[in-house]
């Protein structure tokens, strides 16, 4: 039994030398002397299971997968965080970072070294509490080609008369990559009660608000909308099986980086680990795995390095405004913009 | 008292306190208290609970008692007279009612509600085939369709109740009240008070699933505008971050709430004796139905099934044959395909049908003890264990499941050796707790009809405590046992909200491999998984009732066979 362990260290020392699986990193390497955990990594990404089994097979650390929506992983941190049994958290959206580096729960000043494009480099927090593995598109918008032959150009022409009872969303308490798309309006618009303004004229034109992605899917496939705005990986993903739906952004689109943080009081070898699965997830290795691992879902996303390209179906940003909300003053505001979603626009 | 007896209260006491009132305290105080756990800076405030009387919470608890109400006495009026036609009737067709209860039991709420959805909607299938009937969309999509869903769920627990006490019910206190010139009505008269307990057992427990559903709280009210206090409470843990404090401030008045059906209850039962359970019981003889009644009563039946059954099922085979968002009526197997070719499936199914077993095992045996103590005569210590039990139906799972987090996973426990967090013992442990209220509220009607008498005369004929109560009671008692059994297993096979929070990482049971699915956009494939776990849970149903019937002594299955599988 003891081989394992050491094995595992060899392998991984190899692989951390040889620098063709593991491109330069900020990872410390795992000390010869430390066995080996289990790493317990909570994710709610498609690919996840793909890429923790590509992990584990190549640098031999075990890892316990816990694959949950984000509310749940969020609620399991919260409950269990005076005495926490998490490693690492793979989730969309950096105001759920925020919200758990305010509380001293994510490790902190741990930065890949890696060549980040302009996308990763505007995602990457200044204290490096978390990792962005990815970038999707809050509020992308779906529409139906057939019935829709003009859509809208302007977040201002969906308040339009033209769009009375067509358009569809997603409720922000209960679909995580919403918030960010609500919160990315406001801040848009320049305040919290200019944004509000913005979502009671969109109601009083018909808004049709649905739990999640796919419900709000299922409404423009069955005709009941016309238009959706969800996160672009759903409505890309809706896109490719169904061949009637088209998807364009509106200016400006809301930046929705996915995320890898470290539990701050996990076991050092624990971090050391999770800090080697951050830098293997953005290696050329590791980003292959997320493409490949839920091509027609999470894997719909825009990659954050030089060097990796989008998959094709992916359509380009190339003259889309793209802007990142500040997670640190947004994040603290989702509960009170959410229960104002749910009273004044879901009811 | 035997010695056995005297050690074994305590430890049942032991048992309620470790397995439900600790985890469900430690979620409750935090209304109170939300320093305790590290969940805010306040050693004790009451503002949580003054804000549950206020604004959106308020509104969604009345609505949840209102709708509860309306939803038992839908799921009496009936269940009742389908277990009397079952039972007591040549009801053509019969033997498949109960199995199609089981199918209305192990569907998860959230299926019928999506497919009536998916029905009524606008521009739904009702409106593509023609049928422009908007005042059916507004009575669905509204309170009404509430009412009626739950109502179509509480039907089962009343059907369940019910036939099992019938079929405790012999033939001759209705030949007697006949003997006597009572007409058919007036010996139904006769006999339906002594139904009370189950009568009122069901109404009870009716009330507590009602209030406590999620499934139909977070798919059509919600769709509806119409707002749930289950949903309130999701909602509260549900955001980032969590407000545990106020959830627990509405999971106080969901427990207060069960207060009101168990004093209707209690009031109902004073001082009175419902055993009618002997070794003399007759078996029933059934009423042949005039060809009218027979098509009326086929009828009705036929009319539940559809409301119940058909429509959801429509909606969720129509959804997973669907591989396009339902576009078009396109038909195709693909996602059934991709269910079949995954890997991932057969792990999370066969974790699944393990946990519901060993879950449905357990807790038949602690439901059974527990509906013993309640069928005894009342003491204060029934009377608290029934509002405990009770109660505890009352609350979601999702409490359990975070209770269980801050009462099994603290430092103290840690230090100590205790670690069981995020481990199959906990997950199996919360799934016990959570079923076993229920299944202690629905055997509690056939165990408060077992006469003292069976016991006593087995042992007078030389029979030992336990041998006594296996040859004398267990065969009576052998059908409703049987049905809790199924009851427990089917509703953990696809109970979603503790396995989410309580699950083993790397071991993810069936509800949470579908639960990925519909999350991560594969909405298709998500219901062909939903419908393949259905159709895997009512094959399960069927072996376990065919072997029933094959292996149980005859006697048994007459003694005990007021409901058919």
């Amino acid at each position: 039994m003891a081989l394992a362990p050491a094995l595992a260290v060899a392998v991984t020392a190899a692989a951390a030398l040889s620098g063709a699986a593991t491109p330069a990193s900020a990872a410390r390497p795992v000390a010869a002397h430390a066995a080996v955990v289990p790493l317990v990594v909570y994710s709610a990404q498609g690919y996840d299971k793909a890429e923790t089994q590509a992990f584990s097979k190549q640098f031999h650390i075990p890892v316990e997968l816990d694959d949950n929506s984000t509310g749940p992983l969020l609620t399991q941190i919260e409950a269990s965080k005076n005495n926490p049994k998490w490693g690492l958290l793979w989730v969309d959206g950096a105001t759920a970072f925020a919200g758990l580096d305010v509380q001293h729960l994510l490790l902190r000043g741990f930065e890949p070294k890696v060549a980040w494009n302009s996308l990763g480099k505007r995602a990457v927090p200044a204290d490096k509490s978390y990792v962005p593995t990815g970038v999707t598109l809050a509020g992308a918008m779906a529409y139906n080609a057939a019935k829709v032959p003009n859509p809208p150009t302007t977040w201002s022409q969906l308040l339009s008369p033209t769009w009375k009872g067509q358009v569809g969303t997603n409720d922000p308490s209960q679909s995580g990559p919403t918030y960010p798309f609500v919160a990315g309006m406001m801040s848009y618009l320049h305040g919290v009660s200019q944004g509000e303004r913005f979502f009671s004229k969109l109601k009083a034109n018909g808004l049709l608000v649905n739990p999640t992605n796919g419900p709000t899917l299922a409404a423009l496939g069955s005709g009941q909308i016309n238009i959706a705005l969800v996160q672009s990986s759903a409505a890309i993903g809706a896109a490719m099986s169904d061949k009637s739906l088209k998807v364009r952004y509106l200016n400006p689109v809301t930046i929705l980086p996915s995320a890898i943080g470290i539990d701050a009081k996990a076991s050092k070898q624990e971090q050391l680990e999770a800090e080697q699965f951050a830098s293997y997830v953005l290696s050329p290795a590791g980003q292959k795995v997320m493409q490949g691992g839920d091509p027609t879902g999470d894997s719909l996303y825009y990659p954050v390095l030089d060097g990796v390209a989008p998959l094709k179906a992916l359509p380009s940003l190339s003259g889309v405004s793209t802007q990142n909300i500040n997670p640190y003053v947004w994040g603290p505001k989702e509960n009170m913009v959410n229960s104002w979603f749910d009273q004044n626009i879901v009811q | 008292m035997t010695r056995l007896a005297q050690l074994g209260r305590p430890l049942l006491w032991l048992s309620i306190v470790l397995l439900i009132l600790a985890p469900c305290a430690c979620f409750l105080v935090l209304a109170v208290s939300p320093r305790l756990f590290d969940q805010g800076s306040q050693w004790f405030t009451l503002s949580y609970l003054r804000g549950v009387f206020t604004g959106a919470s308020a509104t969604a608890l009345l609505n949840s008692i209102w709708v509860a109400c309306a939803a038992a006495g839908i799921g009496l009026v009936v269940g009742f007279p389908i277990a009397w036609l079952v039972g007591r009737t040549d009801l053509p067709g019969r033997r498949f009612v109960a199995a199609g209860m089981w199918f209305v039991l192990l569907l998860p709420s959230w299926l019928p509600s999506l497919g009536w959805q998916r029905l009524v909607q606008p521009d739904g299938v009702m409106y593509r085939v023609g049928l422009d009937w908007p005042f059916v969309t507004h009575a669905i999509m509204g309170p009404f369709g509430v009412v009626l869903l739950l109502g179509l769920r509480s039907v089962p627990f009343t059907y369940l109740a019910v036939s099992v006490a019938l079929a405790g019910l012999g033939q001759e206190l209705e030949d007697a009240a006949r003997t006597h010139g009572a007409t058919r009505t007036g010996a139904l008269r006769l006999v339906a008070p002594i139904l009370a307990p189950a009568i009122t057992s069901a109404l009870a427990i009716c009330f507590a699933e009602a209030v406590s559903d999620f499934g139909v709280a977070s798919t059509l009210a919600y769709a509806s505008h119409f707002p749930l206090a289950t949903y309130q409470l999701y909602a509260d843990i549900n955001g980032f971050p969590p407000s545990f404090s106020g959830a627990a401030a509405v999971g106080w008045l969901l427990v207060a709430s069960v207060a009101v059906p168990l004093a209707l209850q209690a009031r109902a039962l004073r001082g009175r004796s419902y055993a009618v359970l002997s070794g003399r019981t007759r078996p029933v003889a059934r009423r042949p139905l005039a060809r009218q009644a027979k098509v009326l009563a086929v009828g009705f039946v036929s009319g539940f099934y559809l409301v119940a059954l058909g429509v959801p099922g429509f909606g969720a085979v129509s959804a997973s044959l669907l591989a396009d968002f339902g576009a078009s009526f396109h038909v195709t197997f693909v996602n059934y395909q991709k269910v079949f070719a995954s890997s991932g499936l057969s792990g999370p199914l066969e974790r699944s049908l393990v946990y519901g077993a060993i879950t449905a095992s357990v807790t038949v045996v602690g439901g059974f003890v527990f509906a013993t103590m309640l069928a005894k005569k009342r003491t204060k210590s029934t009377k608290l264990l029934d509002f405990l039990l009770l109660a505890s139906v009352a609350l979601p799972g999702v409490v359990f499941a975070a209770g269980y987090i801050f009462a099994y996973n603290l430092p103290v426990l840690s230090r100590i050796g205790i670690d069981i967090y995020q481990t199959v013992t906990l997950l199996v442990l919360g799934y016990v707790a959570s079923s076993l209220p229920t299944n202690a509220r629905v055997l509690v009607g056939a165990v408060s009809q077992v006469q003292r008498s069976l016991h006593e005369a087995a042992r007078a004929h030389g029979a030992s405590g336990a041998g006594a109560w296996v040859r004398g009671v267990f065969p009576i008692l052998s059908r409703p046992l049987t049905m809790a059994w199924l009851l427990t297993f089917t509703g953990i096979f696809l109970e979603l909200p503790i396995s989410q929070l309580l699950y083993a990482p790397g071991s993810p049971p069936l509800s949470v491999a579908i639960q990925d699915n519909l999350g991560n956009y594969h909405f298709g494939t998500g219901m062909a998984q939903a419908v393949v776990a259905v159709v895997i849970a009512l094959v399960t149903v069927a072996l376990v009732l065919g072997g029933y019937r094959l292996l149980a002594p005859v006697g048994w299955r007459r003694m005990g066979g007021g409901t058919r599988g």
